[in-house]
């Protein structure tokens, strides 16, 4: 009977607090950032800390005794030194060990391929937000509610496959298009993504698309990308400058690479769940939250809110969360794609030997 | 002589699709079809002497009024105005029936609102809407998890809460259920009026009939399984009245919705962390009014053989155990926790 009482007196607390943070307007707690360490972590974090602190300058100082011992470079290195500048013949300008020599090269711009950067810091975009509240299905659901319920599942998953995330709204509240390319651009995000839901004019269709930015000539789509840029904080001024960034090769060709991973587990995984779901594909189209931002980014329509069914299917949590998955998945496969050493090309395989 | 506004009432609503239900701590208790409506035009009110008609007076009067059953699926429609201002009128005529005038309280009124478990929160935000000046201070919970509540299973336990517009399932594990423990289906008493108007209209063409005789005739016949007794209504065919034997149809109908119910069962079992699922699987309680179709638990108890079966049981009082659940939170929450909760 205590037993009961107790649980009783825990779930009531849990209640009331999950009322509170209903009234207030924020998300419940299980949807929310964990910010606060128990003391148990803390202490686990302390003593992993120590363990690390420990372990690494044990191996400086191993180093240092055989780097002392014996002061020729390990061949791999310098194998991988000369991997890497064949592999963009006249292209390279890396900095090489002091001790290994290298016929001088010069400065030239450097292929981003030869260094396969690491994708660690996501930035996740809520569409909408605030007064913007996005379009809305006849049964009162707002396309801001869900895109940051979606946001919020995919930064759980995300962050325990140990990326970083940032999210460029944890509430509902305004940002500007341009406040959220900024924030992308100051953490220092390593690619952005977008969420959104569609609202396609045949209401049959249940049609999920990616967008990468580009310039497109349907007119549908330069439509949809004026509803979207509208309230963007930009003047006409800052609108031509940034229409110049549009064709930024190498960007725009991860951001096309990145677009289609996403685009992909989407429609695999949600095909499951909701069997007459149209592939719309990988397009292009002027979003200026895709413009003004610095690394990769896609806005991914993840689902159709003209379509009956799916706005059902996006009432159940079960469903978004599906969602969050897939995209998390199409960023971990893009993520992995790009940190694969790229094989080095035949031409240059011939000249290394 | 008491202080009448000191005076505090606690109340606890089902706000089903189909019916609503209301518990007080006065010791009242009422149930009324949700539904709600307006006179039409001026004859209709004057005929009707009420600007607004609500639960079974609405029904009965529905040729003269703009009728709406503001809830669908479980959640509040938002299409309209008029469907915001039935479940305010709902609401508070619900209070009313408990001796709150929600316009002019004496004392005041602490309510607990179950709604589905999967609603989403702008509809929480609607409920609070509807409430706002109507109560004190305002709790939601998922619908289920009121039941649970009420009948003190809290721990290892499956609640699985049909209704008309849902049928919710919630695992209960002492801590209050995540998205993983709940599920929702479409699949309910709705649902089951939908396919047996499609099958009776199919078997007897010429027979007139509507929805709301269809769910009378549901709530009087409906069962899975071998039939009992043959199940016969009277529907007018080209104007006269006609007996109509509609067994067949109405076990096809009622077993419609155990796939996805058996389906929804057997997954929520194999999430239970192992060493609960035997227990779970042996306290399965079934509620809300689709439960009480005839065999419905002893079917589930045969479909739960497959992982080594199970129990199954229907609560005595399925019209009020979420309406009472919601009351025993209310009583049960503590002051403090209520002044947080000003509606």
């Amino acid at each position: 009977m205590a037993n009961v009482d107790r649980v009783k007196r825990q779930l009531l607390h849990d209640l009331v607090q999950q009322n509170v943070d209903l009234a207030e307007g924020r998300l419940p707690r299980t949807l929310r950032k964990r910010r606060r360490w128990t003391p148990a972590t803390r202490i686990a974090a302390g003593i992993l800390f120590a363990v690390i602190l420990l372990g690494s300058s044990r191996l400086i100082s191993s180093r240092l005794v055989s780097s002392q011992s014996n002061r020729q470079i390990p061949e791999p290195t310098a194998v991988q030194a000369r991997a890497a500048l064949n592999r963009a013949p006249g292209k390279v300008a890396a900095v090489a060990p002091a001790s290994v020599p290298l016929p001088a090269a010069p400065l030239q711009p450097v292929d981003a391929a030869v260094f396969p950067l690491a994708v660690r810091k996501i930035v996740v975009d809520a569409g909408h937000g605030g007064g913007s509240t996005g379009t809305r299905t006849p049964e009162g659901m707002l396309e801001k509610e869900l895109t940051l319920d979606i946001a919020e599942r995919l930064r759980r998953l995300l962050a325990r496959q140990s990326f970083e995330v940032v999210m460029t709204r944890e509430s509902d509240h305004d940002v500007s298009l341009k406040e959220r390319g900024a924030l992308a651009n100051r953490v220092g995000g390593d690619i952005f993504v977008s969420i959104h839901l569609n609202w396609i004019e045949n209401r049959r269709s249940r049609g999920i698309e990616t967008y990468y930015m580009g310039t497109t000539d349907d007119p549908y789509l330069n439509r949809l990308a004026a509803s979207e840029n509208r309230e963007s904080g930009y003047s006409l001024t800052d609108m031509r400058r940034l229409l110049d960034r549009i064709y930024a090769g190498v960007r725009q060709e991860k951001s096309h690479k990145l677009a289609e991973t996403v685009q992909s587990a989407l429609f695999q995984s949600l095909g499951k769940v909701s069997p007459e779901l149209q592939n719309r594909g990988v397009k292009t189209a002027p979003f200026i939250v895709l413009l003004t931002t610095d690394m990769p980014a896609i806005l991914a329509e993840v689902s159709s809110m003209s379509n009956e069914g799916e706005a059902r299917l996006l009432t159940k949590p079960l469903y978004r969360q599906y969602i969050a998955e897939a995209l998390a998945k199409g960023i971990r496969s893009y993520a992995e794609s790009v940190e694969e050493t790229p094989e080095v090309a035949p031409a240059a395989r011939k000249e290394s030997r | 002589m008491s202080d009448k506004k000191n005076e505090i009432l606690h109340v606890g609503i089902d706000l089903g699709t189909s019916r609503s239900s209301i518990s007080a701590s006065n010791g009242q208790r009422h149930v009324i079809e949700s539904y709600v409506g307006w006179p039409l035009d001026m004859v209709a009110r004057r005929v009707l002497k009420k600007p607004v008609l609500i639960g079974r007076e609405a029904l009965e009067n529905r040729s003269m009024l703009d009728l709406h059953r503001p809830l669908e699926e479980g959640l509040i429609k938002d299409g309209s105005e008029k469907d915001e201002a039935a479940v305010r009128e709902l609401l508070r005529h619900l209070l009313s029936l408990v001796g709150v005038d929600p316009d002019s309280r004496n004392g005041r009124v602490r309510a607990v609102v179950g709604v589905p478990a999967e609603a989403l929160r702008v509809n929480k935000q609607q409920v609070r809407k509807a409430l706002q000046n109507a109560v004190d201070s305002l709790l939601i919970v998922s619908e289920p998890f009121a039941v649970a509540y009420g009948i003190e299973a809290l721990l290892h336990t499956m609640i699985i809460d049909s209704g008309a517009g849902t049928t919710d399932f919630c695992v209960m594990n002492g801590r209050l259920p995540t998205e993983e423990d709940q599920r929702t289906l479409p699949q309910a008493g709705d649902f089951v009026d939908e396919t047996l108007t499609r099958l009776v209209r199919g078997r007897y063409p010429e027979a007139k009939f509507s929805v709301h005789m269809v769910r009378e005739w549901k709530e009087a016949g409906s069962f899975v399984g071998p039939p009992k007794n043959p199940v016969v209504v009277t529907a007018p065919v080209n104007g006269k009245p006609t007996q109509l034997d509609i067994t067949q149809d109405m076990r096809q109908a009622c077993e419609s919705i155990l796939p996805p119910m058996v389906e929804s069962m057997l997954d929520l079992l194999s999430r239970v962390q192992p060493e609960y699922q035997e227990k779970v699987r042996n306290n399965i309680v079934l509620s809300g009014g689709t439960g009480l179709i005839r065999g419905l638990g002893p079917r589930l108890e045969q479909e739960l053989q497959v992982v080594g079966g199970g129990k199954v049981r229907v609560v005595k009082d399925p019209i009020f155990v979420g309406s009472d659940g919601g009351l025993a939170i209310a009583t049960d929450a503590p002051d403090s926790d209520w002044e947080k909760l000003s509606a």
